[in-house]
């Protein structure tokens, strides 16, 4: 293992100074919100397929679609939508931030 | 397809519609051309999109979803999913990182990145590579709708395809064509969802909208038919779903032409929003994509129309247009759906060759080879490594390997396996180094190739790392590699340190 000089270290799992921190927070919290809505919906759905066939997840109809075929192929694509305008706004807000202290204004 | 012969009004409308595109392109003729393949300036966020989509889009979004999703319903979702989620991690990981870091091809980044002529070697095949199996899927789709446009088998279609895309690629390039990326997007989403309407009309659904419409088909297969698309996990289970999207994702995110985009938007802040647009444009034809699909479904079994699996799978990549011949639509929107499909092939291809050209002329010769080479000389080299690349393509199209969508999907595990996890840590941790990047890289090259390779042997392989669907076990284990290796190995130089923590990091806008 090297020696790096602190100044120029740079790791996701450790940010370091206030913009990167506030980034990587906003960063994770769009993985969590991606993974979670995608593939928890998916094992929610296998889970339930094992156990309970015909359950209200693929019987229920949403726009005229089975509630599970609506939301992958509809609502998730959205939600993605979703997330990057989220992720968009946050890190617009950080960077005005940032530049309001650097520069003691924001145009 | 249904019939033969000659299709004289659709075959007006596919090259009217070519033609409509140089003659747009003579009129912009603001060419701001170079070896990169990255021409013509954009401005604004939805103008960014709309190149991010229409850059995208090709005959596996036009042609290989609904396929997919028609031999296979619900499982097929996985591609739905994996091609627009993977925005997600580009946008969220890498876009404003990669824009700050200014490079623009994915051999150029890992080669100054990883300060390393193997890593850049490695990283220009390794494109080379992607731009040749997902122009073979192109390529099929070029093939097919020539086949049926003018009524000859489908090896006769190819080689006719090709020439015509060839010559379609050197006119343009000589007379000097820009690519006017917002008029191809309109073309695109016009072509695929007016004919869409027609055909929920004429089948009795909600037209206005057929991405909801297409709801009550799947309810009316289930019931008349019992046909159930719309149930989970029948032809893959969970395991083989999540693994087919997460790689579409990762692959997404690590495609060279794709991270090429990048750079025609003026700043950082307008790079990233215009991703918000762009998945936007994508999600609109992958909304409706399923749509055809299910009314392919829908009007073969009404019609009695019973195909073997084999029957299914061979014809699968024409269900968009059969389907829309087969709903009796009028000649002239088949015709617009075929000039839909094959413009968004041949641009898709036209791109893609561009990205491989560039390995060539500027990640190999002109950095490897020969610095000296003038501009003329390259661009010449690029010209020449145009046409090998589509001719090496053409003797791979002539005996499609797979399903359109089945084909891409592994250049997709290729770029997620092995230029994601270099992008993925080359920004977000300065610790990696070049070799912990070239064994990452060269291990994620065999885990891709696994299957085929050591499938035979090791059943085990086969259940990890199928070959459409390697990356959720395989990015993971290449990722630790190079950890593993960057920990034992020699630094980084201070340089590209400090630049990473200063220049790519130290600042948000």
């Amino acid at each position: 293992m090297q020696k790096e000089p602190e100044s120029c270290r740079v790791n996701l799992l450790r940010p370091k100074g206030e913009q990167m921190k506030g980034e990587v927070t906003i960063m994770l919290a769009s993985l969590l919100g991606w993974g979670v809505v995608t593939f928890g919906f998916q094992l929610l759905l296998a889970l339930v397929n094992v156990y309970d066939k015909g359950s209200w997840l693929t019987e229920f109809n949403f726009f005229g679609l089975p509630f599970h075929f609506w939301f992958t192929a509809q609502m998730l694509p959205l939600w993605f939508i979703i997330i990057c305008a989220l992720f968009n706004l946050g890190i617009d807000r950080l960077s005005e931030r940032q530049s309001r202290r650097r520069d003691g204004f924001y145009d | 397809m249904t019939d033969t012969g000659q299709k004289l009004v659709p075959m007006l409308f596919v090259f009217g519609v070519l033609l409509l595109f140089v003659i747009a392109g003579l009129l912009y003729k603001t060419r701001e051309s170079s070896e990169y393949g990255v021409s013509g300036r954009y401005t604004g966020r939805i103008g960014g999109g709309a190149a991010i989509a229409s850059n995208w889009m090709s005959a596996a979004s036009f042609l290989g979803i609904a396929g997919l999703i028609y031999l296979y319903g619900y499982s097929a979702l996985a591609y739905v999913i994996g091609w627009t989620g993977g925005y997600v991690l580009l946008l969220v990981l890498l876009a404003g990182q990669l824009r700050r870091f200014g490079k623009y091809t994915a051999p150029d980044f890992i080669g100054e990145r990883y300060e390393s002529n193997a890593a850049r070697l490695i990283s220009a095949a390794i494109s080379i590579a992607i731009t040749l199996i997902y122009s073979i899927a192109q390529f099929k789709g070029i093939g097919i709708l020539f086949a049926w446009l003018i009524g000859i088998d489908y090896s006769s279609g190819v080689i006719l395809g090709a020439c015509i895309l060839m010559g379609y690629i050197v006119i343009s390039g000589s007379l000097g064509v820009a690519r006017s990326q917002k008029l191809q997007y309109s073309v695109l989403i016009v072509t695929f969802i007016l004919p869409l309407m027609f055909l929920a009309k004429r089948l009795g659904y909600f037209w206005i909208m057929p991405q909801f419409g297409y709801g009550t088909a799947i309810a009316d297969l289930s019931r008349e038919f019992n046909i159930n698309m719309a149930s989970p996990f029948v032809h893959s289970g969970p395991f083989h779903w999540t693994a087919l999207c997460f790689t579409l994702m990762l692959g997404t995110a690590g495609l060279p032409h794709v991270l090429s985009r990048f750079y025609t938007v003026s700043n950082v802040r307008d790079a990233r929003w215009s991703v918000v647009w762009g998945l936007f444009f994508i999600a609109l034809i992958y909304w409706s994509a399923p749509a055809y699909a299910v009314f392919g479904r829908l009007i073969e079994a009404r019609g009695g129309i019973n195909l073997t699996p084999e029957a299914a799978r061979a014809m699968a990549d024409n269900v968009v247009v059969r389907t829309a011949l087969l709903g009796g639509l009028p000649q002239w929107l088949v015709g617009m759906l075929a000039a839909g499909a094959v413009s968004a092939a041949f641009f898709n291809v036209a791109g893609l060759l561009m990205t491989g050209a560039a390995s060539i002329s500027y990640d190999i010769y002109y950095r490897l080879v020969n610095p000296r080479a003038s501009e003329g000389r390259r661009m010449k080299l690029a010209k020449g490594a145009t046409l090998l690349l589509a001719a090496l393509v053409l003797l791979g199209s002539l005996k499609p390997p797979g399903l359109i969508a089945e084909i891409a999907a592994v250049a997709f595990a290729l770029a997620g396996n092995t230029i994601f996890p270099a992008f993925l840590l080359g920004i977000w941790w300065s610790g990696t180094t070049r070799m912990g990047v070239i064994c990452g890289m060269l291990t994620g090259v065999l885990v891709t190739f696994a299957q085929p390779l050591l499938g035979g042997v090791l059943p085990l392989v086969n259940t990890l790392f199928p070959l459409t669907a390697s990356a959720l076990c395989g990015a993971p284990l290449v990722l630790a590699i190079m950890i593993v290796v960057s920990r034992f190995s020699e630094p980084p130089s201070m340089e590209i340190r400090r630049f990473l923590a200063d220049e790519v990091h130290g600042n948000l806008q």
